[in-house]
């Protein structure tokens, strides 16, 4: 217990006898004199329902929240009195551009109206009757391991800092709350999958967890998100779509479409805060590209490790026959030169154009790119 | 007379699917989002274009023409390729691992997705099941193409491991 209260309350007099008063029926009533801002808010659309950005009004709303949070310091709703002696509960973070997006609100609501269950909404029993070739499975499973390591310090990320913001940004705040139940979701789906493909999990990966660490203890919030939301659920996302592609089943495919829908809404979060950022706090820029050299640089090492890059190989090319391993070289190597170039792609809409330039990520493209003209350069090549 | 594909009433019986299985719909979430549909001719002539529009749990809008529209995306393919997947999803109920509409526009080998904004690019994949699930409808009405054939009839869905 590192919080102690500065009053014995049972042994304070004057708060004693205040109850005792109120419970006689002696109601003191300073609350409710309190000048405040009517407000009767409404839907703007009836088939939505009431939404975060119909309850942007005034000094409720988040149009009018200044830039540095100086006034509550404490759990108070924004638009709520702030009596004396509320106390002052150290948020890390007080500065709205450090943590705000673009439509933030809007994602939450996307957010809320699109979870889904991974125990109810998977075709389980049709899955179940689907037996895969030893080498598939096996491949899927190792996917699947990775997949639900990476999904748990995704969780672990944005319930990290959901406390730390200033209350004012509930908004933000309950964004991160559904991203951790997203992430949660994810990291059981995957584990469920793994469990019933006959294989079970495979091997956890040192270089990827070098990178999940990375992501997990950022010095600030912009820092995490830039990596988290941006960098790594931007790539993340890609694999999803990659994985859909290269699925198995029916079954495998709805289970990627689940997951994307809930990963594209992050990096969409991530972009709009980005953009916030530098419209609003330019200064940042270079630490931006400090820290994203550090994280591409982690992304290099984790998601291009063996027991990373195999599963997708031998799952694209369909086996491990010396063709099959061609041609799943040659899908492999398409991924993810559009992984890379959509990522530097997001980057350049969110206002950071020159960073395709600075990256290193680029020695990574013209690997792929030899690799690619050494295996078969007389055939098509996906566009990537 | 059988609706056709490519045609402003194909996408209409769409819609029209999509509004009596509003709770399906209801249960996959907010889908709000404007694309485009561009069927490329076989030989020289011109592409037949569509707009969609969703917004909350409804298609709201289905237009003919992408002239002037300011779309999210163009999901955009031959003739034969969308033909391929409307084949398939008539067949099965619904498109099967190698004819869902991510697998098809990935590396835009058959489909592909056309877009200025990766923003709203994005929104391929935050909506990606209820497009799938929009597309899947079509499965439900009859309908032939300019040659007269038609899709195959039902199958019971095949669930493959390739």
């Amino acid at each position: 217990m590192s919080y102690l209260s500065t009053t014995d309350f049972a042994e304070d007099q004057k708060f004693v006898d205040r109850f005792r008063q109120t419970m006689r029926g002696d109601l003191e009533l300073s609350w409710m004199d309190v000048a405040r801002e009517p407000v009767s808010c409404r839907p703007q659309n009836e088939r939505r329902g009431l939404t975060f950005r119909d309850l942007d009004v005034g000094s409720y709303g988040f149009t009018e929240m200044p830039e540095r949070i100086r006034q509550n310091r404490s759990f108070a709703p924004r638009g709520a009195a702030l009596p004396p002696g509320l106390p002052d509960l150290q948020a890390e973070v007080n500065r709205k551009s450090e943590v705000w997006a673009y439509n933030v609100e809007g994602y939450y609501e996307e957010a809320m109206t699109r979870q889904w269950n991974a125990t109810t909404d998977i075709p389980w029993d049709e899955l179940q009757q689907t037996e895969l070739p030893e080498e598939i499975g096996k491949a899927y499973a190792q996917l699947l391991t990775f997949l639900t390591e990476v999904e748990m310090i995704a969780t672990d990320v944005p319930a990290k800092w959901m406390g730390r913001l200033n209350a004012d940004f509930f908004e933000v705040k309950n964004f991160i709350a559904t991203q951790a139940m997203d992430e949660a979701r994810h990291t059981e789906i995957f584990r469920k999958r793994a469990l019933s493909t006959g294989y079970g999990l495979m091997r956890a990966s040192a270089h990827n967890e070098f990178n999940l660490k990375f992501l997990r203890d950022a010095d600030s919030f912009a820092e995490a998100s830039l990596a988290l939301h941006l960098q790594a659920e931007g790539m993340v996302l890609t694999l999803f779509r990659f994985s859909e592609y290269i699925s198995p089943t029916e079954g495998d495919k709805k289970l990627f479409r689940l997951v994307m829908q809930d990963e594209a809404r992050h990096v969409g979060y991530g972009m709009q805060h980005l953009k916030w950022v530098l419209d609003h706090f330019p200064e940042r820029r270079e630490l931006i590209h400090h820290h994203l050299d550090e994280a591409e640089n982690f992304v290099f090492g984790g998601g291009y490790a063996t027991e990373v890059v195999e599963p997708f190989i031998i799952l694209s090319g369909k086996g491990l026959k010396k063709e099959q391993i061609a041609e799943g070289v040659r899908i492999t190597n398409a991924f993810q030169l559009k992984q890379i170039e959509e990522y530097f792609e997001r980057l350049a809409k969110c206002g950071l154009p020159e960073r395709r330039e600075r990256s290193r990520l680029w020695r990574l493209v013209d690997l792929n790119r030899q690799a690619m003209a050494a295996i078969a350069p007389s055939t098509s090549v996906p566009h990537a | 007379m059988a609706l056709r594909f490519p045609s402003l009433a194909f996408f209409e019986a769409l819609q029209r699917e999509m509004r009596a299985e509003r709770e399906r719909f209801a249960r996959l979430g907010f889908f709000d989002t404007i694309f485009g549909i561009r069927v490329l001719p076989e030989s020289p002539g011109a592409a037949a274009e569509f707009v969609l529009g969703f917004e909350v749990f409804d298609c709201v809008r289905v237009a003919e023409g992408l002239a002037g529209v300011e779309t999210d995306f163009v999901a955009e393919g031959s003739f034969s390729a969308w033909r391929e997947m409307l084949d398939n999803i008539h067949a099965l109920g619904a498109a099967d691992a190698a004819h869902s509409f991510n697998t098809l526009t990935h590396f835009g080998e058959r489909l592909s997705v056309r877009y200025d904004d990766p923003d709203r690019h994005d929104k391929v994949y935050r909506f990606a099941e209820s497009i799938q699930e929009f597309l899947d409808l079509s499965a439900r009405f009859d309908f032939d193409y300019p040659d007269g054939s038609r899709p195959p009839a039902r199958r019971q869905l095949r669930r493959t491991a390739t």
